[in-house]
């Protein structure tokens, strides 16, 4: 689920960005540091749209670095338990198969992807059903339910189940 | 919700915002780890947010609270949460159940450290990992078992067997390039360009100051052998340099897709094994030039010939001859060491699916290759002299279980029904005795020969030169 928040940095600015672009380095620097990264908290920090307010500077002892306290409007990404999302497949194997949407890895095992859906090796490794209406394979994109999720420094994992009613493929890359 | 507008100065902490998620998306999502919170939002920490006095949400700090006093206490207390995960104290008895309902899960395996099949956090480190399939993925011995049984039922359906190949010396000889002779400057100016992989043979990849030569026949090799068996790589090289092996031999990922497993991978340093290969043991060939390498599953390797193409690769085993890249020639195509196991491999295949009457379940591809193995110098029977060291037990010699192992049978004594005399020296009696009775008199190396071409070799080209001191 996506949220626009506000959150709060500290930032440390060298010296040599001090003068009339102070501001813009500042800010350039801020979206250097947080686009991109995962808090446990918030998830994943998709963009920066604003800033709240800039407080102010401190300077630090004996280093000239100047900490600035930063209140900034952000875009975040977080899965939660129970939450249905749509994901790009990009890995099918024996074990089941592994899905993406945005920086988020799901993994759906053979557990729980419907029993009538059998895995098929070869080039192109896929679930089928035995009537062969159904694929999954890469680049198929499924919509599940998330069961279980994990948010480390840089990555966030979701155990992610399709055995359930509306869950599975919503669009078939072969015929699209 | 508009978290943005309702966080002013005094309450714009981390714990108000989590709590407010959870308590009005009513989900139990707290079990992802608000232990792991960002430090520097910790420092903003909450004090005043019970301006919403809430049933849910006051119930939701509380559980925050404890996240951060007792980490065992959080553990317990995403247990309990449910899947709809409402925060109300009065339902935790409710919940108690559920959990132990949960528990029932055998946690198959994990995945980024959560169960693949109940989502719970799972720190037990039992298992084995699958890093080459994906990071954080692993299996418990149970699951493992499961899927191979399954596995193999849908591969022999499709007449499959599962082939392991090694990288270096089998199928393609590397080298640094820094490593390479003045002779061997050459062959900067003729590698071939990186842009259509799939035609080239010789390589030059300069990011990774290496150079790789592909063997003769290889490609003809994989197209062949991946009609017949699932194929996996695995190199005792690093993951990264596997990768870039397996772009230039499968440029289409037609073969191997995502079964290329490195050192990073294995379970034991220095040693290969099959546990991370999800097949059974009975329907695995492997190819690979390092016996050492398999010590459990010996019965399951065909040993190959090296493949020496660099003077560097040649230096690191001790030959002290001229490489194949110095002497500007290369292994023969049509009669190389891969283009002869193919055959094998095709032998291998058939008397597999088509040969034993046995269940197709019960087979096991071990026997098959004993029998193969045993085929080759049948109906020789051989006599060495001056192999073996004095006073050593003949039968406990490699070249005597090797020649065995060939279906050749071993003897100490010369008789008529001698056929070969395995010798190092013309001289001796046995060899004088072979010449004069009209029998083959070959070097050892006649035996090993066989043994990496699984088949009996012209006796003429292995002939025995006269020591010098006799």
């Amino acid at each position: 689920m996506f949220f626009h928040i506000v959150l709060e940095r500290n930032m440390q600015l060298h010296p040599r960005h001090f003068g009339r672009n102070l501001r813009e380095n500042l800010v350039s620097k801020l979206m250097k540091d947080v686009e991109g990264t995962c808090s446990g908290r918030h998830g994943f920090v998709v963009a920066i749209t604003g800033i709240e307010n800039v407080g102010k500077g401190l300077i630090r002892d004996g280093t000239g670095f100047v900490t600035f306290p930063v209140k900034y409007q952000c875009v975040v990404f977080r899965p939660f338990k129970g939450e249905i999302l749509e994901a790009a497949v990009t890995m099918v194997n024996k074990m089941g198969f592994f899905a993406e949407t945005g920086p988020v890895q799901i993994f759906v095992s053979n557990h729980l992807i419907p029993d009538d859906m059998e895995f098929q090796s070869g080039d192109m490794p896929n679930y089928t059903t035995s009537d062969g209406s159904v694929k999954i394979q890469k680049d198929s994109e499924v919509r599940l339910k998330i069961i279980g999720t994990r948010v480390d420094a840089t990555e966030i994992f979701c155990i992610g189940t399709i055995k359930d009613d509306f869950l599975g493929v919503i669009n078939d890359p072969t015929t699209a | 919700m508009s978290f943005a507008t309702d966080s002013p100065v005094h309450s714009s902490s981390s714990d108000d915002f989590a709590a407010l998620i959870d308590a009005e998306l009513e989900v139990g999502s707290s079990g992802s780890s608000p232990d792991e919170q960002d430090n520097e939002e910790e420092e903003v920490d909450a004090d005043s947010d019970d301006d919403d006095s809430d049933d849910e949400e006051d119930d939701s700090n509380d559980d925050l609270n404890d996240h951060r006093n007792k980490r065992c206490k959080t553990e317990k207390l995403d247990d309990l949460e449910g899947p709809q995960g409402s925060t109300s104290q009065g339902l935790i008895e409710e919940k108690l159940e559920v959990s132990l309902n949960k528990d029932t899960c055998t946690h198959p395996g994990s995945f980024g450290q959560m169960c693949i099949l109940c989502g719970q956090r799972v720190d037990d480190e039992s298992g084995v990992t699958f890093g080459y399939i994906h990071k954080g993925l692993r299996l418990g011995n149970d699951e493992i078992v499961r899927l191979r049984s399954t596995d193999m039922k849908n591969l022999l359906r499709h007449k499959k067997l599962y082939l392991v190949l090694d990288l270096d010396h089998t199928l393609l000889n590397s080298t640094q390039l820094n490593h390479l002779t003045a002779e061997e400057e050459y062959l900067k100016g003729q590698s071939d360009s990186m842009q259509d992989v799939s035609k080239g043979s010789l390589f030059m990849l300069e990011f990774m100051h290496m150079m790789t030569k592909l063997r003769p026949f290889v490609r003809t090799f994989l197209k062949e052998a991946s009609e017949m068996f699932e194929m996996y790589i695995y190199t005792m090289g690093d993951r990264p340099y596997a990768l870039e092996m397996a772009k230039l031999l499968d440029p289409k990922k037609e073969y191997f897709n995502g079964r290329v497993i490195s050192r990073d991978d294995g379970t034991q340093k220095h040693q290969k094994g099959l546990d991370v290969v999800l097949g059974q043991d009975s329907a695995v060939v492997i190819l690979d030039d390092t016996e050492n390498a398999w010590t459990k599953h010996k019965d399951n390797l065909i040993l190959m010939e090296r493949y020496h193409f660099f003077a560097s690769s040649c230096r690191q085993f001790g030959f002290d001859c001229r490489s194949l890249s110095q002497l500007k020639s290369d292994e023969s195509e049509p009669d190389g060491a891969l283009a002869s196991i193919l055959k094998i491999l095709r032998q291998i295949h058939h008397i597999f699916f088509d040969e034993l009457d046995s269940d197709l379940a019960s087979r096991d591809v071990r026997q098959v290759l004993k029998t193969v193995r045993k085929e080759v110098l049948k109906d020789c029977k051989i006599v060495f002299s001056r192999v073996f060291p004095t006073k050593f037990q003949p039968e406990n010699h490699l070249l005597w279980k090797m020649a065995e192992q060939l279906g050749a049978t071993c003897s100490t004594e010369t008789d008529s029904s001698v056929t070969h005399v395995v010798s190092m020296d013309a001289g001796t009696e046995k060899s004088r005795w072979a010449v004069k009775e009209n029998k083959f008199l070959v070097h050892p190396r006649w035996i090993e020969a066989a043994n990496f071409f699984w088949l009996k070799q012209p006796e003429e080209k292995f002939p025995v030169s006269q020591t010098k001191n006799q």
